[in-house]
């Protein structure tokens, strides 16, 4: 492993601690924490240096997610709200934009995402928000709901219609007309800063459309997700790891009926299940960052199997963990018990299971 | 070669690209939207296959499905995407 990767993981490592159960409890993390973090660069780690970030390649900054999710996977979203907005700057804003904006992403500002509203979930056509030139000004009125990071947020990157087309726009999170409101007690990933914004005629200088706007909604959102369904995917390789090591530890000195919960086999299987979840997960989302890093249009397929075979494995491995760990993971905090919940909603969120198998469908058809 | 054969070409790599990822034969100035062949994630794939085949970047304004529509149209914003690049990196 190199140094580079080596040192981030270390930086993560040092400012997670054992705290991940009180900010999973409390439902916050020290917003001067992921400052510090995003000023090093960490929470989009593959921002090409010349616009001040790491540049990593997907496969490295694959490796520094699932090791912050494994960790925390509240910390682990809030890296992938920024990845993402970073990323959709990078691919929709014009030269100046990605001069002004990357370099504030690793610098120490916080940014969210805003794609799904309260009738727009998978079916981003019917999306609301309305986004419209007014002279050199831009407005934006809307409503977006369960925007990860937005309660931590400087920058909201906001997704609308823009006359017959789509545009993102780069929104001030302390602009007027913008309303955040935290929401409360989320099942899982519970530090994360999930938020709903409300936009009541925000008016902005037209250089915030990223792009100009215009460009395809269908297109902006797949382009934006591809992002956010990698670092999910990767994401959730962690969620198996801390799985498999809480489990096999567990079961490597508990004692019952007079030997170790690994020697019964019922729960040695377990053990194995955890082990060929962590691993296939690990397989597929290496498999996706090599299309990434190389340019392949496999990517997009790619990334779509590895996003759901990473959700559905994290989900059921999360599951299994709780089982042999039983009473002494069954409280909130614990490593199991977060990623009981926190998995279940990477089953939802950035595609959800059966949005994924719809998608991978189709493209079994097409290869027929 | 001339912009114009270099046009051609790539139309014609585009067109065994389709040929291979889609299993249908697919024509020059046909709409690959409407035919239902191509759908958002499939332009998101021939979005990263024009980038890393023809060494551009469609970015911003580019990501409009008009220009993923045919493979006339997919030809005519490689070529103007390599004459832009050519014009700033002063080639």
């Amino acid at each position: 492993m190199s140094d580079a990767i080596a040192d981030a993981m270390a930086a993560v490592s040092a400012r997670v601690l054992d705290r991940a159960a009180d900010w999973d409890l409390a439902g916050e993390i020290p917003p001067s924490l992921l400052r510090e973090l995003g000023d090093m660069g960490l929470l989009c780690a593959e921002v090409p240096a010349a616009f001040g970030g790491l540049g990593m390649t997907s496969a490295v900054s694959g490796e520094l997610t699932a090791h912050a999710g494994s960790l925390c996977s509240s910390l682990r979203s809030v890296m992938t709200s920024q990845g993402m907005a970073a990323w959709t700057i990078l691919r929709l804003g014009g030269l100046a934009q990605r001069r002004e904006l990357l370099p504030r992403l690793t610098g120490g500002e916080l940014a969210a995402v805003g794609f799904s509203e309260r009738d727009a979930g998978s079916d981003v056509a019917t999306m609301s928000t309305l986004i419209r030139r007014d002279g050199d000004d831009v407005v934006v009125d809307g409503a977006k709901v369960w925007m990860t990071a937005a309660g931590y947020a400087d920058l909201l990157v906001v997704f609308g219609r823009f006359g017959d087309d789509a545009a993102a726009v780069v929104v001030p999170a302390n602009a007027p007309g913008v309303r955040i409101e935290r929401v409360r007690d989320p099942l899982g990933c519970r530090a994360a800063g999930h938020a709903n914004v409300l936009l009541d005629s925000v008016r902005l200088p037209a250089g915030h459309l990223l792009g100009g706007g215009g460009q395809s909604l269908q297109l902006l959102v797949t382009t934006a997700l591809s992002y956010g369904r990698m670092s999910v995917a990767w994401g959730c390789v962690g969620i198996l790891r801390a799985c498999l090591a809480a489990a096999s530890a567990h079961a490597k000195t508990r004692q019952q009926f007079g030997k170790t919960l690994g020697e019964h086999q019922l729960v040695a299987r377990h053990l194995a299940d955890l082990l060929i979840a962590e691993q296939s997960a690990t397989r597929a989302c290496e498999h996706a960052s090599k299309c990434w890093d190389d340019g392949s249009s496999d990517v997009v397929m790619a990334t779509v199997l590895a996003k759901h075979l990473s959700a559905t494995s994290a989900a059921a491995g999360a599951s299994t963990a709780v089982q042999v760990l039983a009473s002494a993971g069954a409280q909130d905090g614990h490593v199991v018990a977060r990623a009981y919940r926190d998995a279940k909603l990477m089953e939802i969120i950035e595609g959800s299971n059966e949005i994924c198998q719809l998608v991978l469908a189709q493209h079994a058809l097409t290869l027929a | 070669m001339t912009a114009e054969q270099d046009t051609r070409t790539v139309e014609e790599t585009l067109l065994g690209f389709l040929e291979v990822k889609t299993k249908a034969k697919v024509g020059l100035d046909q709409d690959l939207f409407a035919s239902g062949l191509v759908t958002s994630m499939f332009a998101m794939q021939l979005v990263v296959h024009l980038e890393s085949e023809y060494g551009v970047a469609i970015v911003g304004s580019d990501l409009k499905l008009d220009n993923f529509r045919t493979v006339t149209t997919m030809a005519a914003l490689v070529r103007r995407l390599r004459d832009e690049s050519a014009v700033t990196e002063g080639v």
